[in-house]
This record gives structure tokens, sequence and C-alpha cells, in this order.
């Protein structure tokens, strides 16, 4: 069976000035669907690149990375930005709620990209919505929400135009323990139950151990692997 | 597409902000409606002084000013009887020999103001024909009258130029024996004294300016006119039709055209750096936020959009302010300037070039910062604080 992602061959370089800083080089990762993957590693070592490039948020300098087969490196911007529409659901350490919108409203946000009526969108809202416990809470702005509750919201809107692929950067960085955890039983949730893909990107041990498998980066290589947890 | 409601969510995000933005814009427009109302007003009032039925004859050399001329009193004569084609009522020829003079006037509440004087003989209204006398009689000797927006020229009340009213020439008094209207012209501006009076008070024995009505059916033409100023060289007058006199009194007024022009684009450059400011401010705050909408799937096009629409709601609320503003203050306010006074309209044009401005202002304003916030890579966009 083929992998949902594989990233073949894949260097990212940039250019400051005179220096080139590579971050990623000659990377190669296959990542099964419905699998949830930790990418650990300190700052600096690639790994939110690499969850970049995997969510078409950055293209590579060269290598391939084919989703469901098709190599999204060789798209354009804006064939990017309509892939991601697609595809995609990102999850940030910040959440990155629009503050001027309620969590309805926030997690409308993808669904109108597409060409649902107002009805079909509320049923898939309201059940996004309860799906992450916040159902009573789709009038609230974002301020009136606690910071585990606004990463909720933020999981909603990654899951409610239904992608197969969520990535998440440090999605629980800002949360209690308690709070954090809730989320990785989420997303724990959402790749078993729900048969998403999932890769995260973390400092935390604990929240790696949550994960199906976590790979360690360091100057752009992995330098360990280990299957953390089984998930029957 | 984002929702037009995020547009018009965003704008009250910060209040001080949006008031600096509408308050700009509402600056910009005002000036642009001042200016434009005010070219406007004295094209207008230029254009309606003129008209191409008359000709006026003045001495050689002054075409270009009629204060400075001056025609022998017997060219009025000379003209009436050897031009052909010339208007008339009741056998009375359309020819007016008139004394054209600025000098300080003395209200009856003691105001001293340069006046726009003008000496003329009863049949000057066979030549002016858009004046109406509003209450009164033409002046006769010792008397004036006075146009219906002299007040303001002189900067007095109109209280203050009413009939029988006095009003001081030097050490002569003379009486105000009636008011009159010649809408939209100069002439509603100057006080219209008895030609021979006007000539002894100012020690003249020589006219300004000779204007003559030409028959409206055709069978007069300048080139009689003109004829008529070689065959009597003697006389040395040039002829120029009334028109085109005032057409070239509006090139001799471009410098101060071109001055409201570049006063009120410097105070409006002020502003639309002012907004700019307000803008980069208030769209650099967001540039995390219009990466997150793109990496959910937004297009930079649309989000430049949705940018568009909330700066134009803001500008095109600064330009209805505007417009409120300018309705109040300037529309059918008159302005004195030195030949005469303009009234500032609201005219369809000048709306539409308030409302062209507030569009500008929302869509080519909005292009730098917008540009600045959206340009980013999306990695890079994305960690921004």
């Amino acid at each position: 069976m083929n992998p949902h992602i594989s990233v073949k061959s894949v260097t990212k370089a940039f250019t400051k000035g005179k220096t080139t800083i590579t971050p990623l080089e000659n990377l190669s990762l296959d990542v099964p669907r419905g699998e949830f993957l930790s990418l650990m590693g300190p700052s600096g070592s690639g790994k939110t690149t690499l969850l970049n490039l995997i969510a078409g948020i950055d293209t590579p300098t060269s290598g391939q990375i084919l989703i469901d087969g098709n190599d999204i490196a060789r798209l354009t911007r804006a064939q990017l930005t309509r892939w991601r529409a697609k595809h995609v659901g990102y999850i940030f350490q910040l959440y990155h709620l629009v503050p001027i919108l309620s969590a309805y409203e926030n997690v409308e946000l993808p669904l109108l990209l597409g060409k649902l009526g107002k009805s079909e969108r509320k049923k898939k809202i309201l059940s996004a919505l309860d799906l992450v416990g916040l159902g009573d809470r789709a009038d609230h702005r974002p301020s009136e929400l606690s910071g585990g509750q606004e990463q909720r919201v933020a999981i909603a809107r990654a899951i409610v135009h239904d992608p197969e692929l969520l990535v998440a950067d440090e999605p629980t960085g800002d949360l209690d323990r308690e709070s954090a955890d809730s989320i990785l039983n989420l997303l724990d949730t959402l790749a078993t139950k729900h048969g998403k893909t999932i890769v995260m990107v973390t400092h935390d041990p604990k929240a790696s151990a949550s994960a199906h498998r976590a790979l360690q980066l360091e100057k752009g290589q992995f330098i360990e692997e280990g299957h953390l947890l089984t998930h029957a | 597409m984002l929702p037009f409601t995020y547009a018009l969510r965003n704008l009250f995000r910060d209040p001080s902000r949006l008031l600096q933005t509408v308050g700009g814009s509402a600056v910009v427009v005002l000036l642009l409606i001042a200016a434009v109302a005010l070219n406007q007003g004295m094209d207008t009032v230029l254009s309606a002084s003129g008209s191409p039925q008359n000709v006026i004859l003045v001495g050689k050399g002054s075409e270009k000013s009629i204060e400075r001329s001056e025609v022998g009193i017997s060219a009025e004569s000379a003209a009436a009887t050897s031009i052909t084609g010339i208007d008339s009522k009741l056998k009375v020829l359309a020819v007016s020999g008139e004394i054209s003079y600025q000098a300080p006037i003395t209200t009856a509440s003691g105001v001293e103001e340069q006046a726009l004087l003008r000496g003329v003989l009863e049949k000057a209204l066979l030549v002016h024909t858009s004046v109406r006398l509003l209450e009164g009689h033409f002046p006769g000797p010792g008397e004036a009258m006075v146009g219906r927006l002299t007040h303001r020229k002189l900067g007095v009340e109109k209280d203050d130029l009413a009939v029988g009213k006095l009003l001081k020439f030097g050490d002569t008094e003379v009486k105000i024996s009636g008011r009159f209207a010649a809408p939209g012209t100069v002439l509603e501006s100057e006080i219209w004294f008895d030609r021979n009076d006007l000539a002894s008070l100012t020690q003249r024995d020589s006219l300004s300016s000779i204007t003559l009505r030409l028959a409206g059916d055709g069978s007069g033409s300048i080139d009689d006119v003109e004829l008529f100023t070689f065959q009597r060289n003697d006389l040395e007058l040039s002829a120029i039709r009334e028109d085109h006199y005032y057409d070239k009194l509006s090139v001799f007024y471009k410098p101060i055209k071109i001055m409201t022009w570049v006063t009120a684009a410097l105070v409006a450059a002020g502003a639309v750096f002012g907004g700019l400011n307000t803008l980069y401010a208030a769209f650099a705050a967001r540039i995390k936020e219009m990466a997150t909408l793109q990496s959910i799937g937004y297009t930079r096009v649309a989000l430049f959009v949705s940018l568009i629409q909330e700066s134009l709601l803001a500008t095109l609320t600064g330009t209805l302010l505007a417009f409120i503003l300018a309705y109040f203050l300037l529309d059918g306010r008159t302005v004195p300037f030195s030949i005469g006074t303009f009234t500032l309209t609201l005219t369809p044009m000048v709306i539409f070039s308030g409302l062209v401005a507030g569009i500008l202002l929302g869509t080519i304003g909005t292009l730098p910062p917008a540009i600045r916030c959206l340009l980013p890579s999306l990695p890079k966009a994305l960690r921004s604080s």
C-alpha cells in the first residue's frame, strides 16, 4: 500500500546574504494513512520546515513531496493554496483564530471556500464543534475562551472540511498539562477513529509519546526512530 | 472570497485607527471638493459674465485690463453711428460707454474697502442684459446702486448696503438708490454710479470701455466692429468679444487656481500619508492572520479584495462625512476675488470628483500596506509577531 505522505530526498536551503542555511538535507520519510506522527528536535533542527513542506506552506529546494502520489513540490503558490483548502488542516501553537469572529465563524472559514449551502455548512460546523467538545461555545469569540478551548476551536477549524491530512505545530506548547492531554487525546481520536494522518511538531516528550510514531530530527536529519505507542 | 462582514468587523478592531482613517479621508476629500468647487465657481462666473453677442472696445494695448484702458468719450457716438448691426430697444442703440474703476469705498458702518465701481448711463441695461433691479431705481446724480453680492466683496453686512444708506467715495457721499442682480456674473459685486458722477469723482475725461451688443438676427458681427477700429485708427481702439475677454481673464487667474490645487494637494498629502501610516500599522498587525487565512486556503487575491473592501468602507465613510461637511460649510458660500464674487456649489462634477477621490484613497492608498502585508512568504508570515 502506498504511503499517504512520501518525502523523497528533500533538501530545503535558504540564502541569507552570502550565507546558505540548509535546515533539511536529502531527507526522506514515509507516513502511512491514519498515522499520528510526531517530529521532535531542538530549535533549528528543521522540524517546522519539514512540517511546512508537508502542509504545502513552503516548497523544497529539491526533492519530491508526494501526497497520495501527487508531487506537491511542483505546484505553484496559487495551486498550493487551492490544494491546502481541500486536503490540509493546520493547527498552530498559538491557535491563530481570527479575533473578530466567533468560534462558529472561525470554524466556518474553510467551508466558505467550497460550494456548500448555509444549512450544510451549519451542520458541519456544529458537528466539528461537538467533536471537539465545544458545541455550546459556538457564539463565543476567542477572547472569551480559555487557551485549551481556543485550540479546540482551531482543531475544529482544521477538520471541518474533512481533510485527510492534519499538521500541528506545537499544538500543546501554550497549554497547561490538563488541556494539553485533552488536545493530544483529541488528535489521537482523529487519527485512530477518523483516519486522519497527523504530523505533529513538538518539544514535549509527553506529547510525542501520545503519537503512534516519533521521529527525532537534528541538523536536518533523522537521528532516531522509535515506536512509542501502539494503537490497535 | 471572505465574507463582507469580515471586512466590516475588521473596521472596528481599533476605533482610534478607524477614526484616523475616516478623518484623514474626510479631510482629503473635503479639500478636493473645495478646490474643485473653487475652480469651477471661478470658471463659471467668468464664463457667465461674458456674452458672445457683446463686443468691448478698449484702448489699444489694454485688451487685458479694462481698468487700465482709456477711450475718448467721442468714440461712443462714433461707434454707435458707424457700426451696423447693433441691437436696439425703443430706437436706443445698445452702446454703453463705461468707466471702470477700483477705489476704496466707506460704508455707512464706517468700513472702508476696495470696491469695483462702474460708471454707467441707463442704456448700460441694454448691453448688460442679465442685470435686473431688485429694489429701488437706477442711480441718478449723487446716487449709486449696489449688486446683490457687493456686501460679500466688501466684507460687510447686507444691511450696510441697504437702499437709502450712504456710501462715501473720498469725501463725497452718495446715496444707495437701488440693488440689482446679475445672476452668476461678476457684475453682482460691483457698485454702479452715474457715469458723470464717477468721471468727476475720479477726475477722468475719458471712458474705460465701450460695450456694444450686436443684434441677435446676425446682421452685425465682430468683423464689423473690427473694421470700424481699423477705419477709425485715430480713436486707437481694439475690439474684443466680451466672452473672449473673460476667457482671457480666466487664464490670468490660472496661477491662483494652481495655487489652490497646490495648497489642497499639500494638505491632502499630509492626510494621505497619515492615513497610509494608519493602514500600514493596521495591516502590519495582521500579517500573521493573513498568513493563517492563506494556510486555510484563501488566495492572496481574496485577501487583497477583503483589505480593499475594508479600507473602502472607511474612506467612503470619510467621503460621506466630507460631503456632509461640504454641504454645510461650502455649498452656497460666496467667495470674493479681485473682480467679483463667485459661489461655491456642490455640482454633480464636484460630487463626482469627491467620490472618485474617496474610491482612489480606498484602493490605491491600500495598495502599499496591503502588498506589504501579503507579500512575505507564508512560513515567515506565520512566524511574525
